[in-house]
């Protein structure tokens, strides 16, 4: 299973880690139980500093996506994370919308691109 | 039976060694440059139509620089053979991976300061697989290991005259136990994987990961071999006077030795059929990392290993009179 990360991404690094870690457990790729690598081989691999990737592991275990237990690593928890209200959840989503409106998106465009974006993410497996 | 003499271990390490050497020039060593294809010359992204061009004179320095090296290895032997010094055999050996090695690795530093100086960025995939230690390594081996090595000391600390040369067992020793480092920066090191053929990438990776360690774990019983046996031979100084003995160690010796060069020669094939069409490594960078082949801690690993074996075949070629 691989995360990939673009050279051209205006987000800082471990935002990226964190997102590409969410967007494969919401597809269902990374299962509950399941066992990320080590900041050390991750920060390895990619050759960017430990920090960075300790900082995405732990927001991810602040959202409740992951546990971190002292050598054991971070195992990916049960994809019910922290309660949220409605209005926290819908504030990305306003976000985004706000964006494709003022990029002169029609609502039924808008909705098209939501529905596909949607189906990709249910595609288990589509993409790497 | 008699016991083999060190005449017969010299000419028959020359007998073994020379069709190795000679089978790897030929198989691997030749076109080592082209192993990625024709779109790299030794790991460097090159342009279409380079081998029309001046690839003709790279390919050509290249096999030039590989003819000269095995023309000083060949007349090194002749001179052994001439001069009956067959004493000189394992500073032969040892004295031409000396020379080999530097000038392949120097090599490609220039090839890389020349042709691939700005690599391309790329995006990069990021494995999420836990690479374990112990997936990789045999700890009750490497234990096992350790343990014949400090009771061939034992032996030897016990019954070593005053006359012993406690250099060949040093030696050895560091050849041994040196590659147990080099094992654990293997497992944890990695080079980038393109966002292109990532599995086949990934696959590759782990293979020649497994590929080396296969290699040197067979290399280093070898040498532990070789180090129980003179220890077990000044322990036991019957053991000189049963030849099956040192028939048998010589025979266990043989088949590690055996086994290291068959395990290399299906892991290169087994590397060389995979490595066709992908990206090698260093030929890229990412966007948070630079195009190396080697990591940091692989690389000091390497230096200070290499230098160390490097130096113990050194250190008493200084001393020899010729």
């Amino acid at each position: 299973m691989f995360l990939t990360l673009q050279e051209n991404d205006k987000r800082p690094i471990y935002q990226q880690i964190t997102d590409g870690i969410k967007d494969l457990i919401a597809r269902g790729e990374l299962r509950e139980g399941m066992t990320l690598p080590s900041v050390r081989q991750v920060a390895g691999d990619l050759g960017v500093n430990l920090n960075t990737v300790a900082v995405a592991y732990r927001q991810l275990q602040d959202e409740g996506f992951v546990t971190v237990r002292h050598g054991a690593g971070a195992t990916i928890s049960s994809r019910s994370p922290h309660p949220m209200d409605q209005a926290e959840l819908y504030k990305p989503l306003r976000t985004a919308l706000t964006q494709l409106v003022l990029s002169g998106l029609t609502g039924r465009k808008i909705v098209e691109a939501v529905r596909e974006q949607l189906a990709l993410l249910q595609q288990k497996g589509g993409t790497r | 039976m008699s016991a083999p003499t060190a005449f017969e271990l010299y000419v028959l390490s020359i007998a073994l060694l020379v069709p190795v050497v000679t089978y790897s020039l030929v198989k691997y060593q030749w076109n080592q440059p082209l192993r990625n294809g024709p779109g790299f010359f030794s790991g460097v992204e090159v342009p279409a139509g380079f081998y029309e061009g001046p690839g003709r004179s790279w390919l050509k320095g290249y096999h030039a620089m590989l003819a000269a090296l095995y023309l000083v290895w060949v007349v090194a032997l002749g001179a052994i053979v001439v001069s009956r010094r067959w004493d000189m055999t394992p500073w032969w050996a040892g004295g031409f991976a000396l020379v080999f090695a530097p000038a392949m690795l120097g090599f490609q530093a220039w090839t890389r300061h020349k042709l691939g100086m700005d690599p391309p960025v790329r995006p990069v995939a990021l494995a999420l697989e836990s690479r374990r230690l112990g997936d990789y390594i045999s700890w009750p081996l490497e234990a096992l290991m350790v343990a014949l090595v400090g009771f061939s000391w034992w032996l030897l600390l016990r019954n070593a005259g005053a006359h012993f040369d406690w250099l060949p067992p040093l030696q050895l020793t560091w050849v041994a136990l040196g590659l147990l480092p080099g094992k654990i920066v293997v497992v944890r090191s990695s080079s980038p994987l393109p966002t292109e053929h990532t599995e086949e990438h990934y696959q590759y990776q782990d293979a020649e990961r497994r590929n080396w360690l296969r290699v040197w774990g067979a290399f280093g019983w070898l040498f532990v071999v070789i180090l129980m046996a003179m220890a077990l031979e000044r322990a036991w100084s019957v053991s000189r006077m049963v030849p099956a003995l040192q028939w048998l160690i010589l025979g266990v010796a043989l088949a590690a030795w055996g086994y290291q060069v068959f395990v290399h020669d299906r892991g290169s094939r087994q590397l060389a059929s995979m490595a066709r069409d992908l990206r090698p490594a260093g030929s890229w960078k990412t966007p948070f990392r630079s195009a190396s082949r080697m990591s940091r801690p692989y690389l000091i690993w390497c230096t200070i290993w290499c230098g160390g074996t490097f130096a113990f075949i050194l250190y008493p070629l200084c001393k020899l009179r010729f």
